[in-house]
């Protein structure tokens, strides 16, 4: 059944089912006349492609790619990443899968507190730049733990994660920081969607502090992360 | 002597970035151009010969002949390496 959803602070119409139907739930509003984006998704094609995924799951991804491809539009893109939210600004943590992003946000809400922490989005955060300034939005699609909360935070920092022995960050800048950023967005096709998508990189890259953090699995690297991501955002934004 | 179409160029970081639009090559990748290389896409993106190339760059660096030709050489010959040129 066609549904109106307000998500990332655009009304969103979709028709789905399953696990998408599921997890917008928390996003659904009243129907309006008119609407910023429509949903459309084709899970046979993706389906026919990645025979081992269930065609829900499909679906899932299918609507997830429309509504991202669509947000280059508001000034608005993706990052894959696992965002959460502490003491009024949100904080994302990027990188390629398997790398232990979960893992990390994890050891911020294990070291300061399941209260203090929240998960806004554990995969696909989406990001806008409104009146010159970033913010972050849950959305439903959060990957496989269907763990996101439908708010919008300031953009406090983001940072590209790798594995190492010890826990170090480092501010990171730069076309390398930019090539990080785009390599874990959705790429859609077509000059006007990249030409957007480079405008809004530099515009992450001269506003919100971006890092390189080489870390642990533990809790001791959360509070190496946390300690100087929001000492520069609290500088920063106030 | 003439680049594809398809490209975005855009700066990013401070930096000149191209990136293909998609469907341009095989693959998906970001270029990073300095002053002098954006100064030579940015002709030879409406079209210039190589000579004309030369000459642009004498008329705007300080530099020698022998230098801006070599310089437009291995411009031209990277761009034929990653089948940029149309």
């Amino acid at each position: 059944m066609e549904r109106d959803y307000l998500i990332a602070g655009l009304r969103v119409r979709m028709d789905t089912y399953g696990r998408t139907a599921e997890q917008a739930q928390p996003y659904l509003t009243d129907t309006a006349e008119t609407v910023d984006v429509v949903i459309t998704s084709s899970p046979e094609t993706l389906h026919a492609k990645h025979p081992h995924l269930s065609l829900e799951d499909c679906e899932y991804l299918s609507t997830g790619a429309s509504f991202y491809r669509q947000l280059l539009q508001f000034q608005g893109m993706m990052l894959h990443a696992s965002a959460v939210v502490m003491d009024g600004y949100a904080y994302l943590f990027s990188a390629p899968c398997g790398t232990g992003k979960s893992t990390h946000t994890t050891m911020w809400r294990e070291a300061f507190g399941y209260d203090r922490v929240v998960m806004l989005n554990d995969d696909k955060p989406a990001l806008r730049l409104e009146n010159g300034r970033w913010y972050a939005y849950g959305t439903p699609w959060s990957g496989k733990t269907a763990q996101n909360t439908n708010i919008r935070v300031p953009l406090g920092g983001i940072c590209v994660l790798t594995r190492g022995q010890t826990n170090e960050i480092v501010p990171f800048g730069g076309t390398q920081a930019a090539l990080a950023i785009l390599e874990q967005t959705a790429r859609p096709a077509g000059m006007e969607c990249r030409g957007w998508m480079l405008e809004l990189v530099d515009s992450l890259l001269s506003t919100v502090p971006v890092w390189k953090l080489k870390c642990t699995p533990t809790q001791d690297a959360a509070r190496v992360s946390q300690k100087a991501m929001s000492d520069e955002a609290k500088k920063r934004f106030g | 002597m003439k680049l594809k179409d398809g490209f975005i160029l855009r700066t990013v970081a401070g930096e000149t970035v191209v990136l293909p639009a998609g469907g341009v090559t095989d693959f998906d990748m970001m270029i990073t151009l300095n002053d002098t290389g954006r100064f030579l896409w940015e002709r030879l993106s409406v079209g210039a010969e190589e000579t004309e190339l030369v000459s642009a760059l004498l008329a705007e660096y300080d530099v020698t002949e022998e230098v801006a030709a070599k310089s437009v050489a291995a411009f031209v010959a990277r761009l034929k390496e990653l089948d940029f040129l149309a």
